[in-house]
């Protein structure tokens, strides 16, 4: 039975039709892939000389990328983000989210609406670290829900301001342990 | 035979002019399904059905995406006959247009099956260390073969030398990676055009797609990615070989008797 091994002429399926019907393969030894490539052919010939072409890449910019880089630009990112966790916004993505309602509702220009998104965002993010907080030391858990990067004075500060707040909001409420904003566990571990 | 008789009776009616009650009762004669048909006769007919194994319900362009089929590798890397396939370059990190993927991999699992039910051999290639033993796995699971360490030269030009016996060689190649260790295209590529043996092939963003019969555009390297490629062919293997074997009347297939027990308890105690 004869083969063409010549894999840059042409491709496989022209090849071994050539052989079919010059007659050197005969019928039965047809190939089983042959009528499925008959019928199923490639969406490009499969040609080892197919030239490339010239399609340049087109960048994947997006209009919110302006502000996305503004904000990067500015302030450093200390924030874990798990890649597997889609539910969960990441801080850029909650920073645009504020900036979007802010232009929507319309009158600030741009440098404004970025401050005002600014100072909303930074807002958000005592708010939900309070309630983190609160929630971490009910349960009893000594680590917090966001690891951000921290010195000791910014613990204390935080501590206080979180004992400020408690003492303004829940002046009745029971705790486990008698005094404390302060978790002791918490405020050393890295 | 048969066939040629049955087309014939309308001529005889129409010459005999036979009576309306005759008529009805010859006309009632269609072909009987009891009547086996050819195996040959039913690959030669499955052809022309689009999709006969249905594997465009195997996968959604959803499922692509969350297994990170669309990233590619950075524009350095990009070969240029891989531009038609990119949606974009994300910040340097090339992206796949899973659209034109799912396309590719629709075209691809429909001859893996077709194949597969031609009674084929399909032999998975794999050179990427971290995936090597997944892909093994899965085509053990599938009940073909896999390939996925050095690959000497002459394994399918000199078949019959390398393995002292006449050899046959596998009528489809499945490459889950085009290249080997060192990111050049691996040598099976091209011994498999040489030898007329059509090969299907996940290429990468810095890969070669001109030699592939079918190549599909996708990420070669996250085992979540290998992990849904080498489901999905399974899937399409065993979808070709059930319907083969009830087309032919035997008894179905245990398909767990092909997964690699983990126990190293003996098999009469599992059954």
């Amino acid at each position: 039975m004869a083969q063409s091994r010549l894999e840059k002429i042409g491709t496989i399926f022209t090849r071994v039709q050539g052989l079919l019907r010059g007659g050197a393969m005969k019928a039965e030894d047809k190939p089983i892939w042959y009528d499925v490539y008959a019928a199923f052919p490639p969406k490009l010939e499969p040609r080892f000389d197919r030239p490339a072409s010239d399609i340049p890449v087109r960048n994947i910019f997006y209009a919110e990328d302006v502000v996305r880089a503004k904000l990067h630009k500015q302030n450093k990112p200390h924030e874990t983000i798990s890649l597997f966790d889609n539910k969960r916004a990441t801080h850029s993505q909650q920073f645009l989210q504020i900036y979007e309602q802010l232009k929507s509702q319309g009158a600030l220009d741009d440098q404004r609406i970025y401050e005002t998104a600014l100072d909303l965002f930074a807002e958000q993010r005592k708010q939900t670290r309070t309630d983190v907080a609160e929630e971490n030391q009910l349960a009893g858990d000594s680590e917090p829900e966001e690891p951000s990067k921290s010195t000791l004075l910014s613990d204390f500060q935080e501590a206080g301001e979180q004992q400020l707040q408690q003492q303004q909001t829940t002046p009745g409420k029971e705790k486990k342990e008698s005094t404390p904003a302060i978790n002791i566990q918490s405020l050393f571990k890295d | 035979m048969f066939r040629k008789t049955f087309n014939s009776l309308p001529h005889f009616r129409q010459l005999c002019a036979l009576p309306a009650r005759l008529q009805n009762t010859q006309a009632a004669q269609v072909p009987t399904p009891a009547e086996p048909e050819d195996i040959d006769v039913i690959e030669q007919r499955i052809l022309k059905h689009p999709d006969y194994f249905q594997v465009h319900n195997l996968f959604t362009v959803r499922d692509l995406f969350n297994a990170r089929v669309h990233y590619g590798h950075k524009e350095g890397s990009l070969d240029d006959r891989m531009r038609p396939y990119l949606y974009g370059s994300r910040l340097g990190h090339l992206i796949f247009d899973l659209d034109k993927t799912a396309a590719h991999l629709r075209d691809a699992l429909n001859v893996v099956a077709h194949i597969a039910f031609r009674d084929g051999i399909i032999l998975f290639f794999n050179r990427n260390a971290l995936n090597a033993h997944l892909v093994e796995q899965k085509a053990m699971e599938a009940g073909e073969f896999s390939h996925t360490r050095f690959w000497r030269g002459g394994i399918f030009t000199n078949a019959n030398v390398q393995f002292h016996a006449v050899t046959r060689l596998p009528d489809l190649c499945i490459f889950l990676n085009t290249q080997n260790n060192v990111l050049a295209q691996h040598t099976a590529v091209r011994d498999a055009a040489k030898m007329a043996i059509p090969t299907v092939g996940i290429v990468d963003s810095n890969c070669n797609p001109n030699l592939i019969t079918y190549p599909v555009p996708g990420n070669d390297d996250s085992p979540a990615a290998v992990e849904l490629y080498c489901n999905l062919f399974k899937e399409a293997i065993w979808r070709g070989k059930r319907k083969r074997r009830e087309l032919l009347g035997l008894p179905p297939l245990d398909e767990a008797q092909f997964k690699a027990s983990r126990s190293r308890a003996p098999k009469a105690s599992q059954s």
